[in-house]
């Protein structure tokens, strides 16, 4: 097989070229995806037997708490692509990423409480899907602040790579110990090996919205990284080139 | 220098600069304190919490004694020294970390007695928390000294120390304070144990070498 590609990854040169072209259709499409979904969701998806109309938060809340955990275990990998394999592009994308993924989990959270005093009567519980995307969002703002605090850019690289290293490693310890917290939070609502317990008319709008929400974040960190490795390499000769010639 | 000199030096310049765990100890007990003064103090909300207002206690503790750790030896040099020495950094991180723990640990079990009879905890407890204590707090001191030598280069990195690495100490809160729950409704804790042995076993392996990408960042 031909690795080339992944070495080229590594070059925040060949990867800004690459995905010039990615980041503003991605994100359209993810806005499109997240407007439609939406307004199925909310407008024409029927109410829920039991929870009536208050479920339609769902549309909004599953998508952000699942996209969250798993923004944090790409940091997981490219912080460890980095300690490995020195790819210069890791780095840029965990700080591109790390902001996004804090929103979200703080959006997961928001929205968790708003669904739940209607349906659970409290806005909070000590339950252990909430306390673990609790921990997320600290381990997600643990990041964001190591990386304003340190400096030196090659220091911030790797501190902020051994840091999420550490943190996909203890994301499954930290879940695993949370669990033992009695739980109050319905089961999961979309499994990769089980068919939706819903009916299609109210999963169907989940899922354009759940793909809309990908899109929407590579698209937005697809951007993020693009003027990141803008201002990383500001004083190259291509990005100059590239400034005078199509402007920023 | 040598693993066995690094030791010494570790083990006397602990004993030279007493007044830190001595600071980190009463930090410790004035937490400990807070807690009958600042909520209740009657025997009824105590002794079910008292695991949990020690275990609180101790990590804030430990997080004060650990962030700071690297700081003197990153202002005189030092560690420059170990990345040049030709021992394995590792290692030397290790080491440093065993001294720590060992200086720390042994006053703060010392003071277990006074504390637990304090709080009202009962005695069946009181064992379960030495036990969770030995077995949980080396995790905690192994996976402290990624955050302080990711931070060693800061002038102020004690806030950011605790924000990166609290999180990851809630585990071993949670399973500790669970196993003296069981303990107190006389239900078998070995599991917990055995858990809180797993974490700091797993940082045991991790955490050494994590350490020492961060120093040699700092120092290079």
């Amino acid at each position: 097989m031909n690795w080339m590609w992944f070495h080229k990854l590594g070059s925040p040169k060949w990867f800004f070229f690459r995905t010039k072209a990615w980041a503003l259709p991605l994100f359209s499409l993810g806005c499109v995806g997240l407007i439609v979904g939406l307004i199925w969701g909310l407008a024409f998806a029927p109410a829920d037997y039991q929870q009536g109309n208050s479920f339609r938060i769902i549309y909004m809340h599953v998508p952000v708490a699942i996209l969250a955990q798993s923004c944090y275990f790409a940091l997981g990998v490219a912080g460890f692509v980095f300690l490995v394999w020195q790819m210069k592009i890791a780095p840029i994308f965990i700080k591109a990423m790390a902001p996004v993924g804090a929103i979200m989990a703080l959006i997961a959270l928001v929205s968790g409480a708003i669904w739940g005093k209607p349906t659970w009567g409290t806005w909070w519980v000590w339950d252990a899907r909430l306390t673990s995307v609790l921990v997320l969002f600290f381990l997600y703002m643990g990041i964001i602040a190591l990386q304003k605090a340190l400096d030196d850019p090659v220091l911030a690289n790797k501190a902020v790579a051994v840091i999420s290293v550490v943190g996909l490693i203890n994301l499954p310890i930290i879940k695993y110990s949370v669990v033992l917290l009695e739980t109050l939070h319905q089961g999961p609502t979309f499994t990769l090996t089980k068919k939706p317990e819903m009916p299609p008319e109210m999963w169907l709008p989940l899922l354009v919205c759940m793909i809309g929400m990908c899109f929407f974040v590579a698209g937005l960190v697809i951007w993020r990284m693009q003027s990141e490795i803008l201002q990383r390499e500001h004083r190259t000769s291509w990005v100059r080139e590239e400034v005078m010639k199509n402007g920023l | 220098m040598t693993y066995t000199s690094f030791l010494v030096s570790e083990f006397l310049l602990l004993w030279r600069r007493k007044q830190d765990v001595i600071n980190a100890l009463l930090f410790f007990v004035i937490v400990v304190t807070l807690f009958p003064l600042g909520v209740s103090s009657s025997a009824e909300f105590l002794a079910p919490a008292a695991g949990g207002i020690i275990w609180c206690a101790a990590v804030l503790a430990i997080m004060m004694a650990v962030e700071g750790m690297f700081k003197e030896d990153f202002r005189d040099g030092s560690l420059e020294q170990w990345v040049v020495s030709g021992l394995s950094l590792p290692i030397l991180v290790l080491l440093k970390v065993v001294a720590q723990w060992l200086v720390v640990i042994v006053p703060l079990l010392a003071m277990m007695p006074i504390l637990s009879e304090m709080l009202y905890l009962s005695d069946a407890s009181f064992w379960v928390l030495i036990m969770t204590f030995l077995l949980g707090t080396p995790s905690l001191f192994l996976i402290g000294v990624i955050g302080a030598a990711l931070t060693v280069s800061l002038r102020q990195g004690a806030m950011l120390v605790m924000l990166l690495i609290l999180p990851f100490y809630l585990p071993v809160i949670i399973f500790s304070t669970l196993a003296i729950q069981a303990a107190d409704a006389g239900l078998p804790y070995s599991g917990q144990l055995a858990l809180l042995l797993a974490m700091s076993l797993l940082s045991l392996i991790l955490s050494p070498f994590m350490a020492a990408i961060a120093i040699k960042a700092s120092a290079g």
